[in-house]
């Protein structure tokens, strides 16, 4: 049996007094989408960014791919060109055009040539339906399609991993469903992905596993029916619920 | 009925025009080898209060806090008749407005650096790009832009301030227009002085200008302007 491509295997975080991770283990193989759910405040996004150090862990281990990258002597640089990371609040490089914003790790980082980093950063915008909008600035974008520009600039790097911090929660509701979209394409594809996102749709349609995190504890991982339909927690049944409330309402 | 006196003076004015166009030579060059030495050191110096640690950046940051706050008149006397860096009154005017400079220049930079969000330093980071490469390629460009409005102040005031070079003697505009009344050949003082600032004004104006311009070339499209 080959190793996962991604393992977190007993992880801790605290900042100062507060416990943001309390032993979190879990694993996830290649091909996989997992979308993790739980409260605000419940460490989802400190996970992801200990995934590929930005922030860093106070012990614990995690593998990629079989590479402990929690060593100290691990090359974040290294780790980071094989996991892409799309933020919240999108992060685009103002300066540069959507190309020029998917071209620049190619260029500076994967060291290719213009012409070369160009074409592939074209293909990378198609991807995401955005080659029209090439040479547009993200001061010239919606929301959406700066988020679409976001995924793009990390597709481009050929991640073995993606992951996803709240890509939706900084856009406007009638914007949401064309970044689901690309994300869905990308999981048809069969992409890695970890997610963190309360889009329920995607979750439902798209996740292989579900991870409900709570207070920094994974409560309850398993796939999408298990979760929506037969809760083995009681905290994963509240907080569903609440969700879909929540939902309702909007 | 005899001639105006004003009339008579004007001419003085215009008869000496080439010396006061050589001293605007100089000035104009000692503007610019003092806004260049200022960017040179100004530049890493924003830097490093923005991102350095430690000793250096507490080095830098009271460089700094002297050079504000001495007076420029203070500096230049004291490199030039105290610590003789030069025998040249151009060089030694030159490091001492390049010195000032460099400590005004490094806070226009850091504020225009601090000023690049994070988020998208971290993206940088994110795609795998070491600290200074994101910072030079993704930070410097933007913070670039935006320090050209207190860039564009401090073009000015180094400008005019050259003409504090008369208390060592360098014969800049002012020190030229001052020696061209002072010889006793005229008692055109008041025309000479009129004629020494316009041309400040113009020189002001047209690298204001300039600078508008450059702002302009460089303006990111529908983001917000410098």
């Amino acid at each position: 049996m080959s190793d996962p491509l991604l393992a977190l295997d007993d992880v801790y975080k605290s900042y100062g007094e507060e416990q943001v991770l309390s032993g979190v283990s879990f694993e996830m193989d290649a091909g996989d989408v997992d979308v993790v759910i739980g409260p605000s405040g419940s460490g989802k996004s400190t996970m992801l960014r200990c995934v590929n150090r930005l922030t860093e862990i106070d012990s614990g281990d995690i593998y990629l791919d079989g590479d402990c990258v929690t060593d100290a002597d691990t090359d974040v640089n290294e780790l980071r060109k094989q996991v892409g990371m799309v933020f919240q609040d999108f992060n685009l490089f103002a300066h540069l055009t959507a190309l020029g914003n998917v071209t620049l790790g190619l260029r500076k980082v994967r060291g290719m040539d213009k012409a070369t980093a160009q074409e592939q950063g074209y293909e990378h915008l198609e991807q995401v339906g955005l080659s029209d909008q090439a040479d547009s600035y993200p001061a010239e974008l919606s929301g959406g399609q700066k988020q679409r520009v976001g995924i793009a600039r990390a597709l481009a790097m050929d991640p073995k991993l993606l992951l996803f911090d709240e890509p939706t929660s900084a856009l406007d509701p009638e914007l949401v469903g064309e970044v689901v979209d690309v994300m869905r394409d990308l999981a048809a594809e069969g992409i890695t992905m970890l997610v963190v996102s309360h889009e329920m749709g995607f979750a439902r349609s798209a996740a292989s596993d579900i991870i409900f995190l709570d207070d920094g504890r994974i409560v309850e991982h398993g796939p999408p029916e298990q979760l929506f339909q037969n809760p083995q927690a009681a905290r994963t049944g509240e907080f569903l619920s609440r969700l879909e409330t929540a939902h309702e309402e909007e | 009925m005899p001639p105006l006196p004003l009339q008579s003076d004007w001419a003085f004015v215009i008869e000496n025009l080439d010396l006061l166009l050589v001293g605007t030579g100089v000035t104009v060059a000692l503007t610019a080898a003092s806004i260049l030495l200022g960017f040179l050191l100004g530049f890493p110096a924003g830097a490093v209060e923005v991102y350095g640690r430690g000793p250096l950046k507490r080095a830098v940051e009271t460089a700094g806090v002297v050079l504000r706050g001495t007076p420029l008149l203070v500096i230049i006397i004291l490199l030039f008749f105290g610590l003789s860096v030069s025998s040249s009154a151009f060089v030694t005017a030159t490091i001492a407005l390049g010195l000032r400079s460099a400590a005004y220049q490094s806070q226009i930079f850091r504020g225009a650096l601090q000023s690049v969000d994070e988020g998208q330093l971290e993206a940088a980071r994110a795609i795998g790009m070491g600290r200074f490469q994101a910072i030079r390629s993704v930070v410097v460009p933007q913070a670039l832009r935006r320090s050209v409005p207190g860039f564009q102040n401090e073009f000015t005031i180094v400008l005019k301030d050259t003409s504090i070079a008369i208390v060592i003697g360098l014969g800049e505009l002012l020190t030229v227009g001052q020696n061209l009344y002072q010889g006793g050949q005229s008692t055109a003082a008041l025309e000479i002085f009129l004629t020494v600032s316009l041309i400040y004004f113009v020189l002001t104006f047209v690298t204001n200008r300039s600078l508008d311009r450059l702002d302009d070339h460089f303006s990111i499209p529908g983001g917000e302007r410098a």
